[in-house]
């Protein structure tokens, strides 16, 4: 193990939540059997390069945050008509079957020590079921943090031909008093059924002395499509991993990512996708813009199997710094088992374009509205991926926000 | 065209590459590692203490630190035995150090390097040449001209003898420091052979130099250094060929290569590698760069069990630019892991780098690659562009570039594309009368040109011979 909690993680206290749940045997087992894996799991792995690791997970200040027992949080779910949102207390009264059989069928909570401790320790989490032929649009889910540290679990089942969009967007009441930070954790998993399309959008807004961690797996079957967005503005660190596992012949699956770092905001962005069947298609695109000390890394992986015949998979990952103090750190990965593949990945990384900026100040804009003009330009690519409308309004203010700023 | 390339169509190039000799060794290095053995080899080599010392140092580096073992994706070395490979062997010839006369070589080595082609190229085209057979340089060469201009040519276990100051400044100091990963500490401690290169101020040696490296034995490691100083506005154009017969051990290639780009000096260092597969290639190669100081490395990697070579380049000064070209070609039972390291540490810096990779029945290519761009280094900038065709499905390729970027005023792009070999293409082809395999060279020929156009013709050539004895699958 390396990490240590203070004192009181104990089968005790997770043996309290759930009592206070009132949940099955069945959970409390898991959250028990995952509490027991801490020991043998290691942080998530990160990216290391001659002399350096490009994020030091150990900087999350979470053995001093984690504070099982006193958990809070204030959120609104918006159903839409068919769909099932319910947080996870109704869920397990009216659909404990199907949460028994995909609960952790997608995500391994076992992955790594951080997803272990979200595993063992949640106390808000979500249920959004997609019945068969449904189609359903504008599912939301708003959560505000008001505790030093939240551990949150969303599962997303839809069934054969269903189809959803869903926008989970967590923010807080603000920095905390003593300036100690807090940890937000959420582990989402996504079961697309045959034929299926889920659109899941995330936007993270916490405070700046905040921490998140998220890991979000989707499994996509014949012809499903899983679409994320990933969306990050706050925190000081984020470590932020969006997989699909492509098991279905004809799935595809896109990952957007946009963020924008300023001060000394650090991001750990990643998007992973798993070829593992034929004619299977991926499309991963990320935008992001730093200024002042902040700093991105970023890892894409697209990993095409033996069996993934007649493969196209693309990437994109582009960065714009604004400032001379800040760090992008891009690594694209292509790793390709199966000859029958169209795959390519680009990364890029540059300053505002300064024949642009010329241009606009010669038609009398002043040199900061241009540089901001050419910012909120180069998010559009992203927003044009974004399906809810909302959504988009809400990154587009953020973007706006952190401008005037 | 010149008689070389008549002469590399005319030879049956598998014969070329893979025939085997007896070997005879005068001395043989018990085989594994110990203080002994680099006594050993230091009292035979007759060197100054602080090679001695040096050679100690970088053993206990290499005994403190562990084997590479996770690096994401990175070649299987388990079945590497340090212990079972003889790390120094010098062939049996009364003429250490290397004759200057091609004629005085005995017949056995002048047969082994006239199969290989070396004293055709050198006829023909080359400044200087010298070729090293198992551990020690048996030809050396440097043409008078460029001798009187002051440029050294000479064996690295002679240039310590003969230009102590300069490789005591040099070798091994701040380009290439033991420290810096396990098997350049190896290569620190038994290193032996190799080339040195020196361009004094001003000199333009318009011909290349070539040196030719050859493994005879089974079981040996080859662990030749090679040291090339071009000093100011100077320009020299080195070519290494490597090349081992294919035996049932397995052989240790840990050469280590330092090259210092002085102003406005020009080096470029072309390689093609043909190794036997059962050749562990695990090299260190790195440039240091200063002031508007060109570096260009242009490599081939055909052979070898497992490679693992990122050459890099170090732009230290203001202008420095740098261009890598490589190529690899992965068979069966191969793991060629293989890319390029740039650090850009000084302002208005340039590099490009342009990678083509073939896999076929089951070999395994990948492009492991770092851009370092440092806070202050602006208006640098760097394209990376990287290309992959697979042949089979048995095949892998991977692209593992990383970027790190601490300057905004930058032009940062990477590309990376992987494909299959075009059916449509192949048809059309075949429609005007060509057969599928002869199809299918011609793609690869095609896909490759950016590279060979790069070498000098002999290279290319040989490049050309390599890739298309590998497609039709009769080498090695």
């Amino acid at each position: 193990m390396s990490a240590t909690l203070k004192q009181g993680l104990t089968a005790d206290t997770v043996r309290e939540l759930s009592e206070a749940r009132d949940e099955p045997e069945w959970l409390l087992d898991r959250r028990l059997e995952a509490l027991e894996a801490l020991e043998e799991l290691d942080l998530p792995d990160v990216i290391q390069t001659p002399g350096r690791r490009w994020t030091n997970l150990t900087d999350l200040k979470f053995e001093q945050l984690v504070d099982p027992l006193n958990q809070s949080d204030e959120t609104e779910r918006v159903t839409a008509e068919g769909v099932e949102v319910l947080d996870f207390e109704t869920a397990l009264e009216e659909h404990e079957e199907l949460l028994r059989e995909e609960f952790g069928s997608t995500l391994d909570p076992q992955s790594n020590y951080l997803t272990a401790l979200s595993a063992a320790l949640f106390t808000t989490g979500t249920l959004i079921y997609v019945p068969e032929g449904v189609d359903a649009e504008d599912v939301k889910i708003r959560t505000e943090m008001r505790s030093d540290s939240l551990f949150s679990h969303t599962l997303v089942v839809t069934e054969e031909s269903a189809s959803v969009t869903i926008l989970e967007a967590i923010d807080d009441e603000g920095p905390t008093a003593d300036d100690e930070g807090r940890y937000f954790s959420n582990l989402v998993e996504v079961a697309a059924g045959a034929n299926s399309n889920v659109q899941f959008g995330s936007l993270q807004n916490l405070s700046e002395d905040a921490y998140c961690y998220t890991l979000k797996h989707g499994a996509a079957t014949d012809d499903a499509t899983v679409d994320w967005i990933e969306g990050n503005f706050g925190t000081q660190i984020t470590r932020s991993d969006v997989e699909t596992e492509l098991n279905g012949e004809g799935s595809e699956s896109q990952i957007v990512g946009a963020f924008f770092g300023h001060e000394d905001q650090h991001f750990d962005v990643n998007a992973r996708v798993w070829h593992n069947a034929e004619h299977t298609t991926a499309d991963l695109v990320t935008r992001g813009v730093l200024d002042d000390t902040a700093r991105s890394v970023y890892e894409g992986v697209q990993d095409v199997g033996r069996d993934a015949w007649d493969t196209s998979s693309y990437q994109r990952e582009n960065t714009l710094m604004l400032s001379d103090d800040s760090e992008a750190d891009a690594s694209p990965k292509l790793i390709i088992k199966n000859h029958d593949t169209e795959a390519s990945h680009s990364a890029t990384v540059g300053q505002v374009d300064q024949q642009d900026l010329f241009y606009m100040t010669s038609r009398g804009i002043s040199p900061e509205q241009a540089r901001n003009m050419l910012v909120e330009g180069f998010f559009v690519p992203v927003l044009e991926e974004i399906a809810v409308e909302e959504f988009r309004d809400d990154v587009e203010e953020l973007v706006q926000e952190r401008l005037r700023n | 065209m010149s008689s070389d390339q008549d002469h590399l169509q005319q030879t049956d190039t598998e014969e070329r590459f893979d025939f085997k000799k007896d070997s005879k060794a005068a001395y043989a290095a018990e085989k594994g590692l110990t203080e002994e053995t680099i006594h050993a080899i230091s009292d035979d080599k007759d060197e100054p203490d602080w090679m001695r010392e040096r050679r100690l140092r970088a053993l206990e580096q290499f005994q403190a630190m562990p084997m590479p073992t996770d690096w994401p994706g990175q070649p299987d070395l388990s079945e590497l035995d340090i212990d079972e490979i003889v790390p120094y062997v010098r062939p049996d010839i009364e003429t250490r150090g290397g004759v200057d006369d091609w004629t005085d070589l005995p017949d056995e080595i002048k047969d082994t390097f006239d199969k290989l082609g070396i004293p055709e190229a050198e006829k023909n085209a080359l400044s200087g040449v010298g070729a090293q057979y198992e551990s020690e340089v048996v030809y050396q060469n440097m043409q008078e001209r460029w001798e009187e201009k002051g440029v050294v040519f000479c064996n690295m276990d002679e240039a310590v003898q003969e230009h102590e100051e300069l490789v005591k400044e040099h070798f091994m100091t701040n380009c290439v420091p033991p420290s810096d990963n396990k098997f350049a500490a190896l290569h620190g401690a038994i290193w032996s052979g190799g080339s040195f290169v020196y361009v004094p101020e001003d000199v333009t040696v318009e011909m290349p130099v070539q040196a030719y490296f050859r493994m005879n034995s089974e079981g040996m490691g080859q662990f030749e250094h090679t040291l090339i100083i071009a000093e100011e506005n100077s320009e020299v154009h080195y070519i290494e060929g490597c090349s081992a017969p294919k035996y049932s051990a397995f052989n240790l290639h840990s050469g280590g290569v330092e090259v210092f780009v002085g102003e406005d000096a020009h080096v470029q260092y072309s390689t093609v590698q043909n190794w036997s597969k059962n050749t562990y290639n695990l090299n260190t190669k790195r440039a240091l760069v200063e002031q508007e100081g060109r570096m260009e490395w242009i490599s081939g990697s055909m052979g070898s069990k497992a490679t693992m070579l990122y050459p890099s380049t170090v732009l230290k000064g203001r202008g420095a630019s740098d261009n890598h070209i490589t190529i690899a070609f992965a068979g069966e039972g191969q793991d060629i892991d293989t890319g390029a390291k740039v650090y850009h540490n000084a302002p208005n810096t340039k590099s490009t780098i342009e990678s083509k990779s073939i896999s076929k029945d089951g070999g395994r290519t990948n492009y492991r690659g770092l851009v370092h761009i440092a806070d202050g280094a602006e208006n640098s900038s760097t394209a990376v562009e990287c290309d992959a065709l697979m042949f089979d499905n048995e095949s892998t390729s991977d692209t593992m570039p990383y970027m790190e970027i601490n300057e905004s005023k930058v032009d940062v792009a990477h590309e990376a594309t992987v494909g299959k070999i075009g059916d449509e293409d192949i048809f059309y082809l075949q429609t005007r009368g060509l057969d599928d395999d002869d199809a299918k060279q011609m793609i690869v020929s095609g896909f490759i040109e950016p590279i060979t156009e790069e070498l000098p013709i002999e290279y290319a050539v040989e490049l050309n011979r390599l890739v298309e004895l590998e497609m039709e699958g009769s080498l090695g």
